[in-house]
């Protein structure tokens, strides 16, 4: 194993609002190692964002960085002046946003923003940028980039847009890229294209790249190692092939379970993990998924559970995981997974509807 | 720059430009011939002698005729003669009082863009803070307090009680010298006479520019490891200074119709003042001229102001 070129250890990010403290990011830890592709995945508000904007320094008032520390190339991020870590964005650690029409300046041409970013940091000797600047747009495949580099962004399809602030993240060679979200605003097949991009510079290049998602096709995709974000933690870590094929949390399995699939059987109803994430400034006792999970115990409302080596390379944040699930719980064969559903656990007399009390109206709209 | 497009789209106003003055000298025209009283009624011109004088100056035809042979001298640069000072050309004299008006007005709009833009976007940079709630003050007070009741404090204050401190800076001379007065003597009615659109830019910009700093751009020019500034500034002002530009025309009406007072309360021969005492002295033609020349005025800046967004924002094109 070679040195992470990035660790962070135990960051916590909150957002000080009027209505209390959002603790929306909460003790996480995990490493990058260089040239490698990381999947950060979660639904929306797990915090898989707000760590990314952390580790560049992003994050905006009323939000701040409480606890932690991200080591890039021996130095904390977090304890660097402004300028010093204006140093490193952009330069070593660049990142690539979910919303190309909204992310890239509709004032200025695209060839002067992607040049900026090499003016800013004088990595790239000044009588190469122009040059640089068109080859890039070749090389994330523009078409007829000499002209195109004098567009304005609005000028660009979406698709263009996302290679343009491609080609901006990779204008100074960083190490690192983040890319939040970037296939999101995009159809389905500039998508993939889009993928195929960001899996060949990987190739290319070198640089390690952390994706950030909701869409576990995406992942699977282009990531060898996945996390796993619910509610501000990370509950799940493996390799890209566990993650699918063997998950040890009920979330990681609940949600592999609800991707719908096009070979299922017509009729079948999508199946989604019942219930909302937890308020992330009133938490829950115990373990964050305990009042959506199906196979939950006792235990689980009592103490958080730590992230524990389930297989090697794999671990998983669950007093139960689901080899246990799975031996014990008939986690192969249930069709109801409404909380405590598998296990019968059902404290304070805090039971969901089950699925044959759910009204006929409401699972016809499912259908 | 200058596409086929945009020089057509430049055609098509200026012809607007000259129907509105045609519109617009018709009607004041119309309207001051119709006031009671006139120019050349006193004590010992009546009667006989008065109907000679009109006669002289084509006053005693019908309204329609007098009408057509101002339109087709005002076409060759004629705009007639004056009836106070009887015989004067009107034409040199409008100039004349134009250039000086141009002058307090020119400083005025560039003390309203200049102050109003660095405020707005200081206000906007230190939102909630001191600076923030000072400059928003100075906004506020600029926009509420009428600009007579300013100028009436300001020749208070600097030629009656610091008369020794100013040296006699506000005492304007009433004859025209080449170049109406120096920066220093334009200074207080200019900064007066910009107090008011100044506010106004202070809180569009401090108002675009916090919604500007909240776009996703600025973070991905953030993210990039721009220095601050160049955020600010490149990133941040050129897009919130769009709705700036959008209330620019009417900033240059607020500073003409301003300047009507400014100018009267200074006491600065510039067309300002003619407005007010030829309208009050029943000199139709000066009038008319003067009406004429400020539709032309506003017609000009807004074609300014709509070919400006063009320059800053590259998706308006015409």
């Amino acid at each position: 194993m070679t040195d992470p070129i990035l660790e962070v250890r135990g960051l916590s990010t909150h957002f000080f609002t009027d209505d209390g403290e959002v603790k929306a990011v909460r003790g996480v830890s995990f490493g990058v190692e260089p040239g490698e592709t990381l999947g950060i995945v979660g639904e929306s508000g797990c915090g898989k964002s707000v760590t990314a904007m952390s580790i560049l320094g992003l994050v905006q008032r009323p939000g701040k960085v409480v606890a932690g520390e991200i080591m890039f190339k021996g130095s904390d991020l977090l304890k660097l002046t402004k300028e010093e870590l204006r140093n490193i964005r952009g330069r070593d650690i660049a990142m690539i946003f979910q919303d190309p029409l909204s992310s890239l300046n509709p004032v200025l041409r695209v060839g002067y923003q992607i040049d900026e970013a090499m003016y800013a940091h004088d990595k790239i000797p000044r009588d190469q940028v122009e040059r640089r600047g068109i080859d890039l747009l070749k090389q994330v495949r523009v078409s007829d980039a000499e002209r195109r580099i004098n567009d304005f962004p609005h000028q660009f399809s979406g698709g263009m847009r996302q290679r343009a602030m491609i080609a901006m993240g990779l204008s100074n060679k960083p190490d690192l890229l983040i890319a939040d979200e970037p296939t999101t605003a995009l159809d389905v097949t500039v998508q993939a294209q889009i993928l195929e991009l960001l899996r060949d510079l990987n190739e290319q290049t070198g640089a390690a790249i952390i994706l950030i998602t909701h869409n576990l096709g995406v992942v699977a995709g282009l990531c060898k190692r996945v996390l796993v974000m619910y509610a501000g933690e990370i509950v799940e870590e493996g390799t890209a092939e566990q993650i699918f094929e063997r998950p040890q949390h009920p979330y990681t399995w609940s949600l592999l379970r609800s991707v719908p699939r096009i070979d299922a059987n017509r009729g079948h109803r999508l199946l989604s993990i019942e219930g909302l994430p937890p308020d992330l400034i009133d938490l829950p006792q115990g373990c964050k998924f305990n009042p959506r999970c199906p196979f939950r115990v006792e235990r689980c409302f009592k103490e958080s559970p730590p992230i524990e080596q389930v297989a090697p390379a794999q671990h998983a944040a669950c007093w139960v995981t689901m080899e246990r699930a799975y031996a014990e719980m008939g986690a192969g064969t249930i069709t109801d997974t409404s909380p405590g559903a598998a296990s019968g656990v059902h404290p304070d007399g805090r039971r969901a509807l089950p699925a044959a009390e759910v009204p006929a109206a409401v699972a016809e709209a499912g259908q | 720059m200058l596409t086929r497009g945009t020089l057509i789209y430049i055609a098509q106003r200026l012809a607007l430009i000259v129907f509105t003055l045609i519109a617009v000298s018709f009607l004041v025209f119309i309207t001051v011939h119709s006031l009671p009283g006139s120019a050349f009624e006193s004590e010992r011109v009546h009667g006989k002698a008065l109907q000679l004088v009109l006669h002289q100056y084509g006053l005693d035809r019908p309204i329609l005729v007098q009408y057509w042979s101002f339109l087709t001298s005002a076409i060759h640069g004629n705009l007639g003669v004056s009836f106070q000072i009887r015989g004067l050309p009107i034409t040199p004299l409008v100039m004349r009082e134009l250039s000086v008006s141009a002058e307090l007005g020119g400083t005025a709009l560039l003390i309203t863009i200049g102050i109003g833009t660095t405020f707005g976007v200081l206000a906007a940079m230190r939102q909630n803070s001191w600076v923030d709630y000072t400059l928003t003050s100075i906004a506020v007070v600029g926009y509420s307090v009428p600009s007579f009741v300013l100028a009436g404090l300001g020749v208070l204050i600097f030629s009656y009680w610091l008369p020794n401190v100013t040296n006699g800076v506000i005492s304007y001379p009433a004859i025209w010298t080449g170049t109406y007065g120096t920066l220093v003597e334009l200074s207080l009615p200019a900064v007066i006479l910009g107090f008011y659109t100044s506010g106004q830019v202070t809180r569009i910009t401090r108002a675009a520019m916090l919604e500007v700093l909240q776009q996703d751009y600025i973070r991905t020019a953030r993210a990039k490891g721009l220095k601050s500034r160049v955020v600010t500034v490149r990133h941040a002002l050129r897009n919130a200074l769009i709705p700036v530009i959008s209330i620019l025309g009417p900033l240059v009406i607020s500073i003409i119709t301003g300047s009507v007072i400014i100018e009267n309360i200074f006491g600065i021969p510039g067309l300002g003042k003619e407005f007010v005492e030829s309208i009050l002295g029943a000199d139709y033609n000066v009038t008319v001229a003067v009406f004429t020349v400020y539709a032309l005025l506003i017609g000009i800046a807004n074609l300014v102001v709509d070919l400006l967004y063009t320059v800053v924002d590259p998706r308006i094109r015409y």
